[in-house]
């Protein structure tokens, strides 16, 4: 069975103050994997998304979403950015922030409504924070802000996920919860791309990965690729990860 | 009674202190709060030559003019904070005195030619406002600052209104307001253009070091005091308003400043809330943290209560050596205990009550499984003590 293209991307090379920190990255992810990018610190993973998203400007090369640009496409995309990336000082709740999912399909000036509202309450269900809709978001646990973040990817209802180190500082019942709200996704047909970090858990969580440091070490199904060879020549270091069946 | 004049005078520095907190709001939740005194000093050149051009100081031109040198500080700002050798407060520093200065020495080598004097560009002067009239076809419809900055408050709040989505999520988070198609370079320059506009609309009337206070401290005071952001825009109004017109009748009795009275109260306001807010405020953190030391204590003393069956480790003088608290402390806590009917005494020794025993439980359960669901029962509990 052939699969359709997810996201494919060609020749991508992003640099900042011009120093490449993405070298000709060519990728194609197929439509309903569940991947991991694996690399180091440094590697480029955010920067890799970002691009994807229009966030950040290549210098060279094309990203292409089920065959058509980014901006064309960006209803189908869901982000959840490195949680560390936002202040989480800002004046708003929980209810707040996963609402804000749902800005993407109203466009410019609408107002989110009762319809919005509803949607963002069931997310919030899904993830096992509805007690806590009404809290300023300083006030959750490391945990729990990135259960806010996953609702709010969930309610823009996507079809492809795009998420930077969701299990960063989670304890191990919110990693599990986690990841069986991404297999879900990933049964009902979605493309769930995951930024990973614990190498250990890569072949039970996921059936995709990709190794990146720089460029692209190489990318494909876990069973096939996710050897010694390709993490020592992503980390630099001889890897021992022994694979169970 | 007040005359026309002084209304006047309270009015135009009402709707000035209105139009500043609503960008302030969101240049201190951009932690750009630096940003806006760049502006305020650097449009200097650009009202002196809108001046030459114009010969009028509320002309809507002059006004554009000195709006575009603050976007053009804004970019140059950020264009030298791009090369990455120097932080963004150092590229700030770098541009405005520049710009400003370039301004001072047009006005001085004009100095003939020019109505426009350093000390009015910087603090203003509220209390002749009124004497500029707005003239239409022989009818006088009040002071021209009014219609300045009523024409740019309006437009500030249908702006304001409009994207007021766009702004909060481009503020907490530029990444997902990218991915979602709302460009956080239109918003931010959106919100730069309102600011250089705003500060200009209102140097005339206030001068630049007022405009820069009225922007950042309301919104600063307001950001103590609440976790929504339209209650934070709300309150920024408020203060501003209220420090505008008690600033005002500072300096009636005062026979000071305007300006400078109406800086002074939003000092005053700001360093009253830093001390009083009730959960953010410097007094009740220090409560907060004081009974958080006697919670944590009492819950250490009821453990070690429940741990020990032993009658020689409940015995009172035992408890006051060995947990090792000072007197004052062990008193505080037996106390609190006691009233709570979480212990009881027989003979000096110690043990606890049914109600004790089963908060203890409660709290072991929720030390060891560290359940979000439990914690909120718990604060429910400790609540309790404080009654
Ligand atoms: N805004 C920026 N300006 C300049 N350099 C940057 C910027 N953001 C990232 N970099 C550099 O780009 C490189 C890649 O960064 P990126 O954040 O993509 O790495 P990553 O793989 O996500 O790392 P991590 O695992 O630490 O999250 C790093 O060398 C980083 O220092
Ligand atoms: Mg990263």
């Amino acid at each position: 069975m052939k699969k359709n293209i997810a996201v494919q991307v060609d020749d991508l090379t992003v640099a900042y103050n011009y120093k490449p920190v993405l070298w000709d990255i060519d990728l194609e992810i197929p439509e309903g994997v569940l991947m991991a990018i694996v690399g180091p610190n440094g590697a480029g993973k955010s920067t890799l998304i970002k691009s994807i998203l229009g966030i950040l400007k290549p210098i060279a090369g094309s990203v292409s979403i089920f065959g058509k640009s980014y901006e064309k496409q960006r209803h189908l995309v869901a982000y959840v950015p490195q949680k560390g990336s936002v202040d989480w000082d800002f004046p708003t709740t929980a209810l707040d922030v996963v609402t804000m999912g749902t800005y993407g399909s109203l466009g410019w000036i609408k107002r989110p409504g009762q319809k919005e509202k509803k949607e963002s309450l069931e997310a919030l269900e899904k993830v096992g924070m509805l007690a806590f809709k009404n809290r300023q978001i300083s006030q959750l646990s490391g945990g729990q802000q990135q259960r806010i973040f996953l609702a709010r990817a969930l309610v823009q209802n996507a079809s492809i996920y795009f998420m930077d180190e969701p299990f960063q500082g989670v304890d191990a019942t919110t990693e599990i919860a986690i990841i069986n709200i991404l297999k879900e996704l990933r049964k009902a047909g979605k493309t769930v791309v995951v930024v990973h970090h614990d190498l250990q858990t890569v072949p039970e969580y996921f059936d995709w990965v990709t190794f990146l440091n720089v460029k692209k070490i190489a990318t494909g199904p876990v069973k096939d690729i996710f050897n010694d060879d390709n993490l020592t020549k992503t980390y630099g270091i001889n890897y021992k990860v022994s694979i169970q069946e | 009674m007040m005359s026309n004049a002084q209304i006047e005078i309270q009015l135009i520095a009402s709707l000035v202190a209105i139009a500043c907190a609503i960008p302030g709001t969101f240049l201190v939740l951009r932690k750009m709060a630096m940003i806006s005194d760049a502006i305020s000093h650097s449009i200097l050149p650009g009202i002196v030559v809108g001046f030459f051009i114009t010969q009028d100081l509320n002309s809507p031109l002059l006004i554009l003019l000195a709006a575009l040198t603050g976007i053009i500080t804004v970019v140059l700002v950020e264009y030298i904070q791009k090369t990455g050798l120097v932080k963004e407060d150092t590229a700030i520093g770098l541009v405005f005195p520049i710009l400003f200065s370039i301004g001072v020495i047009m006005i001085a080598k004009n100095a003939n030619d020019v109505h426009l004097d350093i000390d009015a560009v910087l603090l203003g002067e509220l209390a002749f406002t009124p004497f500029d009239r707005f003239i239409v076809s022989g009818v006088d419809v009040g002071p021209k600052s009014l219609w300045v900055i009523g024409v740019i408050l309006l437009i500030t709040i249908a702006l304001l209104v409009a994207f007021f989505k766009e702004l909060k999520v481009s503020t907490f988070d530029a990444g997902l307001a990218a991915s979602l198609g709302f460009s956080p370079a239109v918003i931010h320059y959106g919100l730069m253009t309102v600011s250089s506009i705003t500060t200009v609309g209102a140097f005339d009337a206030v001068g630049a070091i007022l405009v820069v206070a009225l922007m950042i401290s309301p919104a600063a005071t307001a950001y103590l005091l609440t976790n929504n952001l339209k209650r934070m825009l709300v309150l920024a109004i408020c203060f501003g308003v209220f420090s505008a017109i008690s600033g005002y009748w500072l300096a009636h009795f005062l026979d000071a400043s305007i300006a400078g009275s109406i800086t002074t109260m939003l000092g005053l306001l700001f360093l009253a809330v830093y001390l009083f807010a009730p959960s953010k405020g410097v007094i009740a953190v220090i409560y907060r943290e004081k009974q958080q030391r006697t919670e944590v204590s009492l819950l250490t003393f009821l453990l070690h209560l429940k741990n020990h069956t032993e009658e020689r480790e409940r015995h009172v003088n035992h408890l006051n050596e060995h947990i090792n608290w000072q007197k004052v402390r062990s008193k505080t806590v037996l106390d609190l205990a006691l009233k709570n009917n979480m212990i009881q005494f027989e003979k000096n020794i110690v043990s606890l009550t049914e109600k004790g025993d089963a908060f203890t439980s409660k709290a072991i359960d929720y030390i060891i499984t560290n359940e979000d669901a439990q914690i909120e029962d718990m604060k429910d509990d400790f609540f309790l003590f404080r009654g």
